[in-house]
């Protein structure tokens, strides 16, 4: 006898959308998170006069009104849709090496394309031809992802997916700061040029570029909070404070979870949130199937992330900050910034994202809520002894501030408040192996070509859900929870 | 699909020579969210030490006398005991993570402290959180000359920076003035006057029997600008040195106040409403029980009343954990609540500072 008809584990993005997914579509669904507020990732908290996004820096994917193929439809079918109060950016970003390049990218193609003719002169066909490439790449690889058969494909998708970023940018552009002011958002992504392949460079960029970088008012913590709240008002059930300990199986099967006060719950279906790693080291009465145990050993624990959350007394403008997001990086060498996130070397580069701008409504009047982001990788820290640790964060967090001077100097005079987060803050909010905050390292190797662990978790009754078994960011999760609960459910319907 | 790509061969053979990770991540994952913040430390009183008539400090160990997580002078820990919970700070010096040192002073009509006080032994064993709080030394900007007005056992906080300083040498300049109600009130005055003795940059002023005017501090700690000041100590000592120290021209920004508890008298708030009688009862129900509690009773205390716990460490309205959802009723949330701006659209308010103004269903 089921007390669910499914478990969800953890409240993250995926999490979320896939309770409320299978609680709106009638499956009886309890969702466990070990922290007392939904989110994961999507989450805020307060110090002082300021509340503090901790994650989202653009939401991909939302667009104008009446777009389609865009975000809006899944935030309606979650139920949300006219909850969310979005607030537009109106650039991409503000990209800056000291003394080299310092460039505004509007969120429009045409006045990006002459934002960069006038900053980079000589070049306009060829970001014409790399910005034509990036959407026609982006078209296919959706179409091949979705089973268009491939002799349907424009073989350009063959070319140029799997080829690393950089060697795309060479081969449009000579200028070394014309190529990182576009291959930037590799930092979003946590792999650089070199590694990162070009379909997914080009799938994020297409994303920003034509449906908009987007926040929303009240954070994403009012996004985790009116999922939830959809999914409770379908009468979904939920536990705070609760962690799973162990997935129960039986046969090979899953039958349940065990909760973190002992108490064991039983259903037939579990979507887990949580990283594969973790997920399947809690599978209890069963081996890891062989297959999994293979795929997981050749895929690396992914980066994740030293932050600067901070309420500052003085307006964006009167800080030097002019774009909601604004990139600064000491130099072009991509692979030398890459190279800098596996030790407590001074940061290179920092994203900046100033909520104020456009305001979410996380700092009073007149002041501003910013974070600082530099990616690091957990095991920079192995070395610090927990007796060294405050001090070694506040050293390492002055780095950040050091390569903020260059847009925002005296930036220090206005804090009012910070808190420092470093990997292994992420590690306790996130449960995630090396606190790693998009999933494994999203090189080449990973990919749906490559890793398939969302349609084959090898466990009948396991599903996943989440950046561990696909891609990283808000968008993809969001849309991988939806994805993984209506397979969930069509598999059910067809066993009735 | 994929044999059409270009590159496939060279990245599966990426894959296929790859060492394999065989590292356990759940074990390893554990260890490190556990080594800075347990959820839960199972500790023992090593040895009660008497400071002053009133004032005790329990020396707290693990029972395998390995070092405890590091903290930030002036942080705290959530001690479980009669059926609630209390933040306590650490006294002891972070330089020293063999133990956490808690300072408990007895109040009149303080449940918790008398009750530690009058039961807590050597040899006891106690529960607390991992150490939590944002009251503490940010050399990002709090700058290393700062001044501390502390009232009463509000010097546990303080003492633990000064042996931060002391024991990690560090250059920081620190003035404490320092409140207290009669010369055998004074906590750990032998080793706050040793301490200040060879060194310059520490400065005690001890201020016996009276309040901690504008004239006192200036005259004390001199011109202000700059330095942060920090506050600990009785409710009633937070909203008089804003205005002392307001008096003295410094910004608010440049002041941080400790978690101070909930409001003993809620009703004064500009936002109770009129006429209603925080005395009176009204039914609250939660966790598939109700219950009556009167409206001037925060209902995270009421809760733990009948028995129910949430999680809860601050109990000030700031940490947010004890956060709950009003399904039906109306609660007066305190000025003290730092809700998320999300919280209110959706019913959410901190249960440590919200009391029930009318019968109330909450989801815990």
């Amino acid at each position: 006898m089921s007390d669910f008809d499914a478990i969800v584990i953890g409240a993250g993005n995926a999490g979320l959308s896939a309770a409320a997914t299978l609680q709106r579509a009638g499956a009886r669904t309890l969702l466990v998170e070990r922290h007392n507020v939904p989110g994961g990732c999507a989450t805020s908290f307060r110090r002082g006069r300021y509340e503090f996004e901790v994650a989202l820096h653009q939401l991909s994917g939302v667009g104008l009104e009446g777009q389609a193929f865009s975000l809006r439809g899944l935030f309606d079918s979650l139920g949300v849709g006219d909850k969310l109060e979005f607030v537009q950016e109106h650039d991409l970003y503000r990209f800056k090496v000291p003394g080299q390049v310092d460039v505004t990218l509007p969120a429009d193609r045409a006045a990006a394309i002459e934002t960069l003719e006038e900053a980079f002169p000589g070049n306009r066909s060829r970001v014409e031809k790399f910005l034509d490439l990036v959407s026609n790449v982006t078209i296919l690889q959706i179409a091949a992802m979705r089973g268009t058969s491939p002799e349907q494909i424009d073989p350009v998708l063959f070319r140029y997916g799997l080829r690393p970023s950089k060697d795309v940018l060479d081969e449009h552009f000579d200028d070394p700061g014309l190529k990182a002011a576009l291959g930037v958002y590799w930092t979003y992504l946590g792999q650089p040029p070199s590694k990162l392949a070009f379909q997914d460079l080009a799938l994020t960029l297409f994303a920003y570029l034509e449906f908009k970088p987007w926040h929303i008012r009240g954070g994403s913590q009012a996004m985790s909070t009116a999922i939830l709240d959809s999914f409770l008002a379908a009468g979904g059930q939920v536990r705070f404070n609760t962690a799973v300990s162990a997935i129960l199986t039986e046969g090979g099967q899953v039958l349940g979870v065990r909760l973190d006060d002992g108490a064991e719950v039983i259903a037939p279906d579990v979507v887990s949130n949580a990283s594969l790693p973790i997920t399947y080291g809690m599978l209890e009465n069963m081996d890891v199937p062989a297959a999994v145990r293979d795929d997981l050993a050749t895929r690396r624990i992914g980066v994740s992330g030293f932050a600067l959350h901070m309420g500052l007394d003085a307006t964006p403008a009167e800080l030097g900050f002019t774009t909601s997001t604004t990139f600064v990086n000491l130099d072009t060498d991509d692979d030398r910034i890459h190279a800098s996130w596996h030790s407590l070397e001074p940061a290179r580069g920092v994203c900046v994202s100033s909520y104020d701008v456009a305001p979410i409504g996380f700092a009073p009047a007149g002041a501003t809520h910013v974070s600082l982001v530099t990616l690091q990788y957990a095991h920079a820290w192995d070395g610090v002894p927990p007796s060294d640790y405050h001090r070694a964060k506040f050293a390492y967090a002055q780095t950040l501030l050091d390569v903020v001077e260059h847009v925002a100097p005296g930036i220090r005079d206005a804090i009012e408040e910070v808190d420092v987060a470093t990997p292994r803050t992420m590690a306790r909010y996130l449960g995630h192996p090396g606190g790693a905050i998009y999933g494994y390292d999203q090189d080449r190797t990973e990919g749906w070509l490559f890793r398939d662990s969302e349609r084959r978790p090898h466990v009948p009754g396991l599903h996943l859900a989440g950046s561990w078994a696909g891609m990283g960011g808000f968008q993809p999760t969001l849309e991988a929870g939806a994805r993984v609960a209506r397979r969930l459910m069509r598999r059910k319907e067809s066993v009735r | 699909m994929r044999h059409l790509y270009d590159g496939v061969p060279d990245i599966l053979a990426e894959i296929e020579t790859r060492a394999p990770d065989t590292s356990d991540h759940l074990a390893e994952t554990a260890r490190i969210v556990d080594l800075h913040h347990p959820r839960r430390l199972a500790l023992t009183v090593a040895e009660v030490i008497v400071e002053t008539p009133t004032t005790r400090t329990f020396r707290l160990r693990r029972a395998d006398g390995e070092d405890l997580p590091p903290f930030l002078a002036g942080q705290y820990v959530g001690v479980f005991t009669d059926g609630t919970s209390r933040p306590l700070a650490i006294s002891s010096s972070p330089a020293r993570l063999d133990h956490y040192d808690l300072t408990v002073r007895r109040v009149p009509g303080g449940r918790i402290s008398n009750h530690l006080i009058d039961t807590l032994a050597a040899g006891d064993q106690v529960t607390t959180t991992g150490p939590m709080g944002t009251f503490h030394h940010n050399p990002l900007f709090h700058g290393e000359d700062v001044v501390f007005l502390a009232g009463g056992s509000g010097v546990a906080p303080a003492m633990s920076m000064i042996r931060d300083i002391v024991d990690h040498g560090l250059d920081r300049r620190f003035h404490l003035l320092y409140g207290s109600r009669d010369e055998q009130d004074i906590i750990f005055r032998d080793e706050l006057d040793r301490i200040a003795a060879g060194r310059p940059r520490i400065r005690i002023d001890h201020v016996i029997g009276d309040l901690l005017t504008a004239g006192t501090i200036r005259d004390l700690a001199g011109p202000l600008e700059g330095r942060m000041v920090y506050v600990c100590g009785p409710q009633a000592l937070y909203p008089y040195a804003l205005e002392q120290l307001t008096a003295l021209g410094h910004a608010r920004r440049r002041v941080r106040f400790e978690a101070n508890g909930a409001p003993a008298r809620p009703e004064e708030q500009a936002h109770w409403p009129a006429g209603v009688d925080p005395v009176e009862e009204v039914i609250v129900t939660a966790g598939g029980r109700s219950f009556r509690s009167p409206r001037g009773r925060p209902l995270l205390d009421a809760l733990e009343d009948h028995g129910i716990r949430p999680e809860a460490a601050c109990r000030s309205g700031e940490c947010s954990l004890c956060r709950v959802r009003v399904v039906k009723g109306r609660v007066h949330t305190a000025e003290e609540a730092r809700l998320r701006l999300s919280d209110e659209r959706f019913g959410y308010t901190h249960s440590c500072v919200a009391y029930p103004l009318t019968d109330l269903d909450l989801d815990l």
